[in-house]
């Protein structure tokens, strides 16, 4: 039952971020949150033996990188990775979707991508999140 | 190339002159190739430095062209950024086979440079967890390096503790120079900043930051007063030796306009800044006035 409204929910949440997109609203990055919630929600729901398990779990991980949030399409491919139950196809599929979106950062950076890795990036922004401008906040 | 972030804790301290003056020295004198970068987006005014009239060029006048509408162009979406000459103003300085390029941050302080500054505050997140932010500045850099090939690239920085700032001399920067005045409120600000410059990660392939203070501004008066020793000796803490450029030089300087002469204490600082430019350049000895 609980999966049956979960499947709903996330349809509709899809189908709200896909036409938010395509018309160029800003808001499409939290319709794409809401996707990612709702994916994580049926892969808690959802054994991952199950071909509709691992969907919710790439699809979590897939819509927080729509929705520009790195941060949480790394914990969830974290957890998901460190899933015994989980067949290597999966994890592969999820290791793959992270990288595309490295290759996607990379590939418009074509010059930055030269010297340094989108990880650099990354570990940058997290610091910069974590302690501001010089560091100073820390 | 070498990357020299220009940068001061308190604003009205000369940074962005004597970026200007640097540029030019380097250019002019000693034939380098330069590029001149305003950072300083809320302020901007590093073309009034070099000498730019922004009306002079309908492109950057109409909020087409500069740091600012560039790095706006590469935020928004994944199209390819168009051309970097389309976002510089060419400045010469050829007489040594060296040239200078400025990249303004637009035409401020006209209108469609806020309408588009105000665009790129909406875009360009430092924060962003994909690092998509600091990318398009380091992908800044790295394009001005692979296409302009400078020797040289000048960043002015922007006053204070901000995003900018920080990411300028952190991270952009090979050698910071960290402008102060005679005074507690710029000593103070600029000490704590020199601790964050110094503890600042690296990226990968970076070399730790060089900081140059540079002591700026200085009259009798100041020296009687015993600040300026007191700034001696507070850098001295931090193993760092500070450049002093007396008030007058730089009051004559710019109310000339003239990149020549430059005083003993510029020459000085510049030797010390640029010692493989001025290795490699021609060594011109001091005129007088």
């Amino acid at each position: 039952m609980e999966t049956d409204l979960l499947n709903t929910l996330v349809t509709e949440a899809i189908w709200r971020a896909e036409e938010l997109e395509a018309l160029g609203i800003r808001p499409a990055s939290s319709a794409w949150e809401d996707v990612s919630r709702i994916e994580e929600q049926l892969a808690k729901a959802l054994p991952v033996s199950e071909a509709q398990g691992r969907i919710a779990r790439r699809g979590a991980v897939d819509a927080a990188l729509k929705a520009g949030d790195y941060d949480r399409a790394q914990a969830l491919t974290d957890g998901y990775l460190a899933d015994e139950a989980a067949p290597a196809s999966l994890k592969a599929a999820l290791r793959e979707i992270l990288e595309e979106a490295d290759q996607e950062i990379a590939s418009h950076f074509q010059h930055a991508a030269k010297h340094h890795t989108p990880r650099e990036a990354r570990d940058l922004a997290r610091r910069f999140n974590e302690a501001g401008a010089f560091g100073l906040a820390a | 190339m070498e990357t020299v972030a220009f940068y001061s804790y308190k604003g009205g301290v000369g940074r962005s002159l004597l970026l200007a003056y640097a540029a030019r020295y380097l250019a002019a004198i000693l034939g380098k190739r330069v590029v001149a970068l305003d950072f300083d987006f809320e302020a901007p005014g590093l073309h009034y430095k070099l000498k730019f009239d922004i009306t002079s060029d309908p492109h950057l006048l109409a909020g087409g062209g500069g740091s600012v509408p560039y790095l706006l162009a590469t935020t928004q979406g994944f199209a390819f950024p168009p051309p970097l000459e389309e976002h510089m103003v060419y400045l010469g300085h050829e007489d040594k086979g060296g040239w200078l390029r400025l990249m303004p941050a637009g035409p401020a302080p006209r209108q469609p440079y806020w309408a588009v500054l105000k665009k790129l505050g909406d875009k360009l997140r430092l924060g962003d967890s994909s690092g998509q932010g600091f990318m398009a500045l380091l992908d800044l850099q790295a394009r001005i390096g692979d296409e302009l090939k400078p020797d040289y690239l000048l960043i002015d920085a922007r006053t204070g503790v901000t995003e900018l700032g920080g990411l300028a001399t952190t991270i952009l920067a090979d050698t910071v120079v960290c402008m102060l005045v005679a005074n507690m409120e710029s000593l103070q600000g600029t000490l704590a900043v020199i601790d964050a410059l110094k503890s600042a990660p690296r990226l990968a392939n970076q070399k730790p930051v060089r900081i140059v203070p540079v002591l700026s501004r200085t009259t009798t008066e100041t020296h009687t007063a015993g600040f300026v020793q007191l700034a001696r000796d507070r850098l001295h803490e931090k193993d760092l030796t500070p450049s002093e450029l007396p008030h007058d030089d730089l009051a004559v300087l710019e109310k000339l306009g003239f990149l020549w002469p430059l005083s003993q204490a510029y020459i000085e600082l510049f030797q010390r800044l640029f010692p493989s430019a001025i290795a490699s350049g021609q060594s011109t000895p001091r005129k007088n006035l």
